[in-house]
């Protein structure tokens, strides 16, 4: 009876105890599950965060190669998509969803499974809850709110801020961080009201923001009803400067609006790869444009950067998720965006910027940059 | 800001939403179903407008027509495929296809147009009509011409034509319709046609001021419902105003007291006509209440 050679192969192989790990396969790629929200009300974001690892990926075809999985909106598919990734074999990282929800179903399975999850969810929670298996690339609010309320108050010179947010999860707690460095900060709040995201006619809120006579137009929106209470504030009289939140940065939250409604517009942002600044930075936005003929946001390039700090786990030796998992709560990892080095629960972004519009077109230009949460 | 200008934008906002209303009401009554496919067809009115747009470079009153004659077709498919083969069975499995068509076309929107919200075109341009001391809206005063212009024109279809008769008869009576020769299943193919067309002027209507985007469809559906219920189940014009009082309270409302207590104080307003009016306002005229 005669047998294929790599049979014999491999039992040669077996017999020796020298049957290598799947890890230590160097020939062959390892998984990288990148599991995201590519449909549903997340899908903008999910399908920045998509990009962005696929990017990274495509530098490292030898490495690692991606699996990618719709993780929708509900907790249980992100869940579903796990165990489905985890059971086809060995993976040293996932890529995680950006929704926060989501996250927080994932991570105890995260613990036990013992799998690092990289992601760019904003949810503060899922860095306080001492699981030592998430790494977020993208500021959270301690960051960027405080960017945020620091650039109202010391560059605009505002000391009545109205503050209108969005009433989910995401708006209340960018509220309360906003709240919290108004009044470090020395600012009173003139005006504050939330907002469901379903809501279509801004100037309510607005007419009633102005009444109160703030010196900045705060916003804490998603990408739609930012356009919305923008579009809505440039047909009002009286309305003061509005810096807006991260999702004012994203290219197609502009798209929604004329330049000259953008006119003195501005943003808190981790980054926005379409302003340029460093060869790298555009030499990686032109690949962007080139792979998924659209343009980068920041969600796409913290992804981009947290997918590469993984590649340089595996490029130096780890192969394991346990060893990734070290390489990523120990090293620091210079990405395109900013420099990256976890804070001992995970937050591996500390930097934000502030960009503003100059009502000629839909670029917007970096205003002001905070470094480490200095300045 | 004055009340006055508010009040116009609610208007537009009411008058849009009503047709979202009329459209899930004639579907409603033709099919004695829910139409849970009914939200996501104004969002495809609105990125039909968007992609019409883009093809034409014309203002959004001249691609009207366009939009309406490619959404009724894709309401006589959306019957032909969700409601026809199903209209035998019991009711429910109605209300899961098209619930299953909706989550269809939203997948379909999100895979062609990607998940950002879209601008379609303006009706007449932007920009404000002063009228002595008020600067009303131009695109809000457009939204009120086209979707009053849309409702007359629907009453006077349904009221003063042999189709708009044939199509009452068929949505009152289907048996003793057919019974007097009148071709029930027809009948039914216009009013989903209607019901679409009427979805995609508000779809139209609304994805300039308010953009469009995939996953938009459930929230008008909702709105729909509410205002069907408002003005009694089945009652075209019921359902016009509790459109239009959704559309006021999300403005004026939201302007006396805030947009959270509005809606809050919308579902109370609601609460209370099914407790005094479990009927709605005009009475029920459908067959059932889903």
């Amino acid at each position: 009876m005669r047998f294929p050679r790599f049979v014999s192969l491999f039992a040669l192989c077996a017999a020796a105890g020298a049957l290598p790990s799947p890890f230590a396969m160097a020939a062959d790629p390892v998984r990288l599950p990148v599991l995201v929200p590519v449909t549903g009300f997340l899908a903008l974001e999910g399908t920045s965060q998509r990009n962005g690892a696929l990017l990274a990926l495509k530098t490292a075809p030898d490495l690692a190669r991606p699996e990618v999985q719709d993780t929708a909106t509900a907790p249980e598919t992100a869940v579903n998509a796990f165990e489905k990734a985890l059971s086809a074999g060995p993976v040293p990282a996932v890529v995680a969803p950006m929704l926060g929800t989501q996250m927080l179903a994932l991570l105890p399975l995260a613990a036990e499974r013992r799998v690092p999850l990289v992601t760019v969810s904003g949810t503060a929670q899922i860095t306080e809850q001492g699981n030592p298996y998430v790494f977020r690339f993208f500021p959270g609010d301690a960051v960027v709110k405080q960017a945020h309320a620091r650039f109202v108050v010391e560059e605009l010179k505002a000391t009545r801020p109205a503050v209108i947010y969005q009433t989910t999860a995401y708006g209340q707690s960018g509220r309360q961080a906003l709240a919290e460095a108004f009044k470090r900060l020395g600012a009173t709040v003139a005006f504050e009201e939330g907002v469901a995201p379903t809501v279509k006619d801004y100037r309510p809120v607005l007419a009633k923001a102005l009444e109160a006579r703030p010196d900045a137009l705060v916003l804490h929106l998603h990408a739609g009803p930012t356009a919305l209470a923008i579009r809505a504030a440039a047909g009002m009289a009286g309305v003061p400067r509005i810096v807006a939140g991260s999702a004012m940065h994203q290219p197609a939250t502009a798209a929604l609006l004329e330049p000259a409604e953008l006119k003195g517009v501005c943003a808190e942002s981790g980054s926005s790869p379409i302003s340029g600044g460093a060869p790298a930075l555009e030499a990686w936005t032109e690949a962007y444009r080139a792979a998924f003929k659209d343009d980068p946001d920041a969600f796409a390039l913290a992804q981009y950067d947290g997918t590469m700090m993984v590649l340089a786990a595996l490029r130096s030796g780890a192969r394991s998720p346990e060893q990734v998992r070290d390489y990523l709560a120990r090293s620091t990892h210079r990405g395109l965006a900013m420099t990256y080095r976890s804070d001992g629960k995970g937050n591996m972004a500390h930097d934000a910027l502030i960009i503003c519009f100059d009502g000629k077109d839909r670029t917007p230009r970096v205003a002001k940059r905070y470094v480490q949460g200095t300045s | 800001m004055t009340l006055l200008q508010l009040g116009v934008d609610g208007v537009a906002l009411g008058a849009a939403y009503a047709l979202v209303a009329a459209g899930f009401v004639l579907a409603l009554n033709a099919s004695r179903a829910v139409n849970f496919a009914h939200g996501d067809m104004v969002m495809a009115g609105g990125f039909l407008a968007v992609v019409l747009a883009g093809l034409m470079k014309l203002p959004g009153i001249v691609l009207l027509p366009f939009a309406v004659a490619l959404m009724a077709l894709a309401g006589v498919l959306l019957a032909a495929v969700a409601y026809l083969p199903l209209r035998r069975q019991p009711v429910v499995a109605v209300f899961v296809s098209t619930i299953a068509a909706g989550i269809m076309l939203q997948n379909a929107a999100t895979a062609w147009f990607g998940a950002a919200p879209r601008a379609g075109p303006s009706l007449v341009g932007g920009g404000v009509v002063a009228l002595g001391p008020f600067a009303l809206g131009r695109q809000a005063l457009a939204v009120i011409a086209v979707a009053a212009g849309a409702y007359v024109g629907l009453h006077l279809l349904l009221a003063r034509t042999q189709l708009g008769r044939r199509l009452r008869a068929a949505a009152q009576d289907p048996a003793m319709a057919a019974a007097l020769g009148i071709p029930v299943t027809a009948m039914t193919l216009v009013a989903f046609a209607l019901s679409a067309a009427l979805a995609g002027i508000a779809g139209l209507l609304l994805s300039n001021s308010f953009f469009v985007t995939p996953t938009e469809g459930g929230n008008l559906m909702l709105k729909a419902y509410i205002a069907a219920t408002i003005g009694g189940w089945g009652r075209l014009n019921g359902a016009a105003l509790g459109a239009l009082l959704i559309g006021l309270f999300e403005t004026v409302a939201a302007t006396l007291v805030s947009q959270v207590a509005a809606e809050a104080l919308l579902y109370a307003a609601l609460l209370l006509i099914l407790l005094l009016r479990p009927q709605g306002l005009f009475g029920e005229i459908a067959g059932s209440r889903a």
